[in-house]
């Protein structure tokens, strides 16, 4: 479990060189047969809930009614003109079996119409993968990546000639990324990166490109499908579409479905298991499970297909993200706190709801960031063992162990859904310990945690919500202060360092007067207003203390707040 | 005999070993590991620990082939012991094993003193151990009023299965369940493990109150205060009062609380004479998990909880302070609103 500590120079030649071997490209060309297997398995899961006319035929009602309440209450410029005729048909049939009397041939009508829709839907969330495509844009982005990451703004000219290789320098991709090349070989990756920003999604993609990855299959958002251009270009590229505006439980056992079935046929997949973006800037600790599900399904059916040596196995791969700078920062901490209620926070909706606006604002976000860390934690399989460099599971107490052991009852492998809705949350802890552990602490975030701690210091009576409407003028943090927290900080970081429960970024280990300097120069710099600046020569304050909370959030979790208890 | 589907595992031949053993030999055969020649002798000859052996239990000292042919494992051991019992046990336990202890004990890595202060984090329950030391997670506890002797004589009683995992419940019920044991589930498995054991000090008080003389108004307080004081515990070390009203709680806490025959109540009966702990130890062959349970929640003081009969137990027990003067302070200390605890 060798660690590459320094950060890739380069990028990595594909472990599958030829893009038509890739697990993705067959999983595509096998479309509708994986479609099949999908709403078979969709059906078993849910007539086994609907076992009756009654109860099946109940359900059909409530989609109807939902899907028409959304189709025009909440419609959105992705909902395709055809849909409203479909639902018009679907309720004439309706309407048709409310009239059957006997139970099982309107079970039987129930369970056709289900069918149908379940296939409408299959085919609105499926992927494509087209090497082609994949290809063209593979030739085009780095391009357009260290062309954006190197112009900075007043400095419009290099973007002309700036070199390529200088994007791994302003990106700096990091952890075991041998092993997982490794292991992508053998099995099927599952990558579950933290989520703070729309451009995780872009960045990610490039980064497993970068090292060498084929193509991974990921859930977007269905409103980001807006633009056709684009919406063939992400689909092309392995997107399957989400609507979070459908909550009947057949879509939602589709979707997982469409995991698990991707999964088993080994589609490396991507996850963002903390679900929606962080809104207060902390590292998740409370994930979302049901995609998590689909992998450990994913796994036990594998072992139930094929023999232990032949089942191909499933590897979850934490990825931490760093940004100095976070471009929705405001908008999010604002629904942070209104979520939280207590306080009514004003704030402009957060309207990145399409994916021109999105590649907008990647663009911009590329012109002004001033660089950003992605590392990867060490793999583990499925129950949250460790793994080593031959995908063998080495248990908590250093053990060789077999993955089947922990599905066997009575010597038998079998399907136990409880059980493994425990070992989805055990995998969820363990994952969320790794997003701790991988977290790379930037000069930024140190400086906007010993700032916000000295503030919170200064305004000990207050609650969270009445700090952060404390005028931002009467505010102000003492250089000499400002200098004793960090190095407070710095020392407690560097014993978690040394524990390995969090990493440091090379800045850290600078004195404290470049520390300050280095993160007042990169924290969060293109917000107009800023979260910290200098007042005068001896004193800092802000220009937004809800952004300096947020920024301050990164490093939640570490209790360091005790250190000025 | 009729054909035996399946082998239970019992780790532990002590009497409440032995009496699950022979609970568990009524549903199937019972493999049970004891590591005295001379238990291992008794067993052979059919009578152990004052109890008969269940013609459906072998006894063994092989841990290796006990591993390979038990999936559902029941270790009844004393806490100071579970420990090593795993170290040996390590290297044959896998996930595929479901192990149910019944111990009502917690064990801590550090030397337990007067001026030790302990995080919970360092203080495990017994399924905390087994998670921590071996490759097992499917962990389950049993836990209730059961004592040996009375099991032995197969009079009624009820227990329960505590695990995260329906299955380990399931399998637990299936295997222990008889027309003269009701088996209870819950999935409030910490919760049900430190009902268990803080029913261990109170008991020790109990022994104290009846080592006194005095009746049962006195003990009736004793055992609703020192329920109360329990969930106070629990609750400021993050767990909910569900378990403590139950079998495990409550009804543990009645059972121990009125047995002359319990360890724990034995120790208060010798402390209300005003023997010595060392005394104590001299006249007993292993000492009561209770005098452990005291001296952890005398160590865990930052957890801000009031344990008033805790407290003055450990000052009794290790500071020498009579039992007069200690009855006199808890009568004195203030009263709080009743069941306050329920929300």
């Amino acid at each position: 479990m060798a660690e590459s500590q320094q950060p890739i120079k380069n990028r990595l030649a594909y472990t599958i060189a030829d893009p038509y071997e890739w697990p993705i490209t067959k999983l595509s060309a096998d479309k509708e047969l994986f479609l099949k297997e999908v709403i078979e398995k969709t059906e078993a899961s849910i007539f086994e809930r609907m076992h009756n006319a009654q109860l099946l035929h109940d359900e059909l009602k409530g989609i109807l009614y939902k899907e028409k309440n959304r189709l025009t209450k909440q419609h959105w410029k992705s909902d395709k003109p055809e849909e409203s005729i479909f639902w018009s048909e679907i309720k004439k049939k309706i309407l048709e079996t409310d009239k059957i009397e006997n139970e099982e041939e309107k079970y039987k009508k129930d369970k056709k119409l289900m069918h149908k829709i379940l296939k409408h839907y299959a085919h609105e969330i499926v992927a494509n993968f087209d090497p082609k495509t994949h290809k063209i844009t593979r030739k085009i982005l780095p391009w357009v990546f260290s062309r954006l990451m190197n112009a900075s703004p007043g400095n419009r000219l290099r973007f002309l000639w700036a070199s390529r290789k200088t994007i791994y320098e302003k990106l700096k991709i990091t952890g075991p990324i041998e092993q997982i090349r490794e292991l992508s070989k053998k099995g099927t990756v599952i990558v579950v990166p933290t989520h703070f920003s729309n451009l995780d999604s872009p960045t990610i993609g490039f980064v497993l490109d970068s090292i060498g990855l084929p193509a991974f299959t990921y859930g977007a958002g269905i409103n980001l499908f807006t633009v056709k251009f684009i919406s063939k270009w992400m689909n092309d590229l392995g997107a399957y579409k989400l609507d979070r505006r459908k909550k009947n439980i057949p879509y939602l056992e589709l979707l997982k479905s469409y995991s698990a079935v991707a999964i088993q046929r080994g589609a490396h997949s991507l996850f963002f298991p903390g679900g929606t973006r962080s809104k207060s800037g902390a590292l998740e600790d409370k994930l979302k499970l049901g995609l998590l599900g689909t992998a450990i399904e994913a796994q036990r059916e594998n072992l139930q297909k094929y023999t232990e040596e032949s089942a191909k196995k499933v590897f979850i791969v934490p990825v931490v993200l760093n940004y100095h700078f976070v471009m929705e920062a405001e908008s999010l901490v604002n629904q942070h706190l209104s979520i939280m209620g207590k306080e009514q926070f004003i704030y402009s909706k957060n309207n990145l709801s399409t994916s021109f606006k999105v590649i907008k604002l990647f663009f911009k976000f590329l012109t002004a960031t001033p660089g950003m860390t992605v590392s990867f934690a060490e793999p583990m399989d499925v129950l949250g063992n460790e793994v080593d460099n031959d995908g063998n599971s080495i248990n908590s107490v250093g053990q060789k162990v077999s993955i089947k052991d922990y599905f066997l009852l009575n010597e038998e492998l079998n399907e136990d859904k409880q059980r493994e809705s425990v070992y989805t949350r055990r995998l969820a802890d363990k994952i969320a310990v790794k997003f701790h552990s991988s977290n790379t602490v930037l000069s930024s975030h140190l400086l906007a945690f010993a700032a916000f701690e000295i503030v919170k210091n200064q305004n000990k009576m207050l609650d969270i919500y009445e700090l952060l409407r404390v005028p931002e003028d009467e505010i102000s943090i003492s250089k000499n202060d400002l200098k004793e927290a960090i190095e407070k900080i710095k020392l407690k970081l560097l014993e978690l360092e040394s524990d390995k429960k969090i990493k440091l970024s090379k800045q850290i280990n600078d004195n404290t007067d470049s520390i300050i300097k280095h993160g007042l120069k990169n924290l969060g710099v293109y917000h107009s207003k800023l979260p910290l600046i200098k007042k005068d020569k001896h004193t800092i304050t802000t220009q937004n203390i809800k952004l300096l909370y947020f920024y301050h959030n990164r490093l939640e979790g570490y209790k360091l707040d005790k250190l000025f208890a | 005999m009729t054909k035996l589907q399946e082998t239970y595992g019992v780790i532990g031949a002590g009497s409440f070993g032995t009496a699950v053993a022979n609970l568990l030999a009524e549903n199937g055969r019972v493999l049970l590991y004891a590591r005295s020649k001379k238990a291992i002798e008794n067993i052979k000859n059919n009578t152990h620990r004052n109890q008969d052996i269940h013609e459906n239990i072998e006894v063994t000292n092989d841990i290796e082939s006990f591993c390979k042919q038990c999936n559902l494992i029941f270790p009844v051991i004393p806490s100071d012991s579970f420990r090593y019992m795993l170290d040996d046990f390590k290297p044959y336990l896998k996930a595929s094993h479901i192990l149910i202890h019944a111990t009502k004990g917690l064990h801590v890595e550090h030397n337990l003193g007067e001026d030790v202060v302990l995080k919970k984090e360092s203080v495990y329950t017994m399924s905390e151990l087994i998670l921590k030391n071996t490759g097992v997670v499917r962990v389950g506890c049993m836990a209730g009023p059961n004592l040996a002797s009375e099991l032995a004589l197969k009079q009624p009683a009820a227990t329960v299965i505590a695990s995260q995992f329906n299955e380990v419940i399931d399998e637990g019920q299936k295997a222990l369940k008889s027309t003269r044991l009701r088996v209870y589930g819950s999935n409030e498995l910490r919760g049900v493990e430190l009902a268990g054991v803080l029913k261990n000090y109170v008991a020790i008080s109990a022994g104290i109150i009846a080592g006194i003389g005095y009746g049962e108004n006195s003990k009736a307080m004793l055992i609703t205060r020192g329920m109360a004081e329990s969930i106070y515990i629990a609750k400021a070390l993050g767990y909910n009062e569900k378990a403590f009203l139950g079998i495990a709680g409550v009804g543990d806490l009645i059972a121990t609380c009125n047995s002359p025959k319990s360890r724990n109540n034995t120790v208060g009966r010798y402390l209300a004479e005003g023997k010595t702990l060392a005394e104590i130890k001299e006249n007993m062959s292993e000492v009561a998990e209770g005098v452990k349970t005291v001296q952890i929640i005398h160590s865990l003081k930052n957890y801000g909880f009031k344990s008033p009969i805790a407290d003055i137990l450990y000052r009794i027990i290790f500071n020498d302070l009579s039992v007069e003067n200690a009855l006199e302070f808890l009568m004195r200390f203030p009263t709080s609103e009743d069941a306050d605890y329920i929300s």
